[in-house]
């Protein structure tokens, strides 16, 4: 009788294949050869760069990327030389953000205050980071590398003080009357100040490389790949129409950037802060929903954070999942945060620094972890945590679904509109990077954007494995050159910060009520 | 008792704050007729977002007879309405030729309300830079008319400062009035 059962589910499953291999139209099967075989290139082609990137040094069990630590021993040691500013100067970047130290009257045309200008840089931050980005790191990591994203957010409002500072103090206006600044320009200029000009040129044109990479794999192929992800797993496209998915971001991006429309930009500006507050309300809803859930899952979080049970490598192992997405999320020493900070209206490159120290807070500590909450609550998430299982933005659309269907379908809309404008966003890094390198002109320009353009399509196509390992190395790479600079250049931020306190506490700088406004 | 108001109209300042950064339109008169000409290159943008909305609701359409997956139908079928529409809506003020008629002695742009010829006063030309959170800022340049009763109307706005100025001198000449340049320097 048994023997009947597995012949006739046998028969079925042979059936019901056959139908569904009939039903793969040709152009089907020719899309997932394209797709299989630009995997298999980028493969071959990139292998060599994230093995150097991402090398290894055994820690007990478990093995420890150097560039992990790389980035964790800078934001410790920026921390502890600006005297833990991201708790001691808390305060001040909330006044400088309500407007305590700027005058009402003097505002000028066009100007953009403190606060605006943080919301607007958090609604860029707020991104697949947050969503994927804490699915991947807890599918591989379990829930106690949410502890370590925490970790990592906290130390690394240090680290991006530090750089934000520096973008603005040495932004240059180009002859084209356009601000340019960034990591390219604080490690040439800075550094050939302290008397090492050569160092800091290389630097500068090592960063600018990475950055080139950085915008070509996290700020692009990452977020078309999981915006086809997203699309999967809420409508079922089948992964092999990628393609389809890449060449309509890419035709839209290839719009806005080689065309310069003023009104998708616009629109996109305006839609991305609604979308964020779309998905913070979510989380709320769900967290809200499963109350008496949050206290277990924030033990299980401790939990996990110390214990690594279930987690390849231990505790080590949920330590390097954690601090690498919440790198990836935050951006914290990776040096684009400078180069967007740059274009600010402000006097005083300090208060720039100050008021950037928030956004690693807001999406780490607050947003990474209300994601990371959505997950555990939602148990999907177990052991043995390899990522054969959920992974991803799917892992986190899931998590998300268990509390309300409709929530897949808000997700999706969300997870599109947050790839399209980060890639906008990263294809402005990635230009600045190329121009720095090869100059100002439409024609050098327009060869930047048109292999912007192809590479969304790619990263819509290929699968996940290749394309989070090359963006993740492509993004550390451009830490390693931030990071250099960053050190020979932290006295000159101190100098600031010190000044700055002293015109505060002189009366120099006035300071204006701000309650009554 | 005097019940004359007085105003300022302080012509260093642009009309429009944004302003694409490509050459939009050119000026071509054609004997009696001066009209605003959309290049091809602007009208490919908006077309972008047209083909790609128009293949969004096709593809719905296909969904439809094939898949019946009612959610992806919905999803795929509002992007591609959305996409169309916000093409549709671009391309329009293209489509729309502002003209200068010697025979009919009006300037019709389809937007404001008609001038009289002779009452155009004098053409302005102002620069600004468009400053952007995700893209490199620019230069972008209006041509701009003054007529006598104050009213300021654009005519130009991109950002290809040789072509303005042909087509301002073009204009001059054609309407016979004067170009004051008010081109400042921008410090940021």
């Amino acid at each position: 009788m048994r023997k009947t059962r597995e012949l006739m589910s046998l028969f079925l499953l042979a059936f019901s294949t056959s139908a569904m291999a009939e039903e793969m139209s040709a152009f089907s099967k020719m899309i997932n050869g394209i797709s299989e075989s630009v995997d298999g290139f980028f493969n071959d082609y990139t292998g060599w760069f994230v093995g150097l990137i991402f090398k290894s040094v055994p820690v007990g069990e478990a093995s420890f990327p150097i560039i992990v630590g790389w980035l964790l021993l800078a934001a410790i040691i920026f921390t502890v030389y600006f005297g833990f500013i991201q708790f001691k100067r808390a305060g001040m970047a909330i006044n400088i953000i309500k407007g305590k130290y700027t005058d009402p009257n003097s505002k000028e045309e066009g100007e953009v205050s403190h606060f605006q200008a943080l919301t607007t840089a958090l609604s860029g931050t707020v991104g697949l980071g947050n969503i994927a980005g804490v699915g991947a790191a807890l599918a591989i990591g379990g829930p106690g590398a949410t502890f370590w994203m925490i970790v990592c957010g906290l130390l690394g409002m240090a680290s991006k003080f530090c750089e934000c500072t520096l973008g603005v103090k040495y932004r240059t206006v180009l002859p084209s009357g356009a601000i340019s600044g960034g990591p390219m320009y604080y490690l040439s200029q800075g550094l050939s100040e302290k008397g090492f000009a050569g160092l800091g040129k290389a630097l500068a044109i090592g960063f600018a490389l990475m950055c080139i990479l950085g915008s070509l794999g996290g700020g692009n192929m990452f977020q078309a790949n999981q915006a086809h992800a997203m699309l999967t797993y809420a409508f079922d496209v089948p992964s092999e129409y990628g393609i389809i998915t890449g060449i309509v971001m890419a035709c839209l991006v290839f719009s806005v950037i080689v065309g310069g429309m003023p009104s998708i930009a616009s629109v996109t500006e305006r839609v991305v802060p609604w979308m964020a507050a779309l998905y913070i309300g979510m989380a709320v809803i769900v967290i809200g929903a499963n109350i008496g859930q949050v206290i277990p899952a924030f033990a299980s979080i401790i939990d996990g954070a110390f214990t690594g049970a279930g987690v390849a490598g231990g505790i080590v192992g949920a330590l390097i999942q954690g601090l690498k997405r919440a790198t990836f999320s935050n951006e914290a020493g990776v040096g684009s945060a400078a180069i967007a900070h740059s274009a600010v209206k402000t006097k005083e490159p300090i208060t720039e620094g100050l008021v950037s120290l928030l956004e690693p807070f807001i999406d780490t500590v607050v947003i990474c972890t209300m994601t990371a909450l959505v997950i555990t609550i939602a148990g999907l998430n177990v052991a043995p945590f390899d990522g054969s299982g959920l992974t991803g933005v799917t892992l986190t659309a899931a998590s998300f679904t268990a509390t309300a269907g409709i929530f897949k379908y808000l997700l999706a809309l969300a997870v599109v509109l947050f790839a399209f404008s980060t890639m906008i966003s990263w294809s402005y890094y990635g230009l600045k990077a190329w121009t720095y390198l090869f100059g100002e002109g439409k024609k050098v320009e327009l060869v930047f954007k048109l292999i912007f353009c192809v590479f969304v399509v790619v990263g819509a196509t290929i699968q996940f494995g290749a394309v989070i390992d090359f963006s993740d190395a492509a993004i550390f790479a451009m830490s390693i050159f931030n990071i250099i600079g960053l050190y020979f250049l932290m006295p000159i931020v101190k100098k600031e910060l010190q000044s700055f306190i002293a015109r505060i506490d002189s009366g120099e700088i006035k300071t204006y009520d701000t309650k009554s406004k | 008792m005097d019940n004359t108001e007085r105003f300022t109209i302080d012509l260093n300042r642009p009309l429009l704050k944004d302003g694409p950064n490509f050459l939009s339109h050119t000026v071509v008169i054609k004997r009696h007729i001066a009209y605003l000409r959309p290049t091809i290159t602007s009208m490919l943008f908006c077309m972008v977002y047209i083909v790609v909305g128009s293949f969004l609701m096709a593809l719905a359409a296909h969904l439809i007879m094939e898949a019946h997956k009612y959610d992806l139908i919905i999803f795929v079928g509002a992007f591609g309405v959305a996409i169309t529409t916000f093409g549709v809506l671009l391309i329009r003020p293209f489509l729309q030729r502002a003209s200068f008629n010697k025979k009919s002695g009006v300037f019709d742009n389809k937007k404001d309300r008609d001038v009289k010829l002779h009452h155009i006063d004098s053409l302005q030309i102002n620069n600004k830079i468009i400053q952007r959170k995700n893209a490199l800022s620019y230069q972008c340049f209006e041509l701009n008319m003054l007529t006598q009763h104050g009213r300021r109307i654009n005519i130009l706005n991109h950002n290809n400062q040789q072509q303005l100025m042909l087509d301002a001198l073009l204009l001059s000449t054609f309407l016979k009035v004067e170009i004051q340049d008010y081109r400042r320097e921008i410090i940021l």
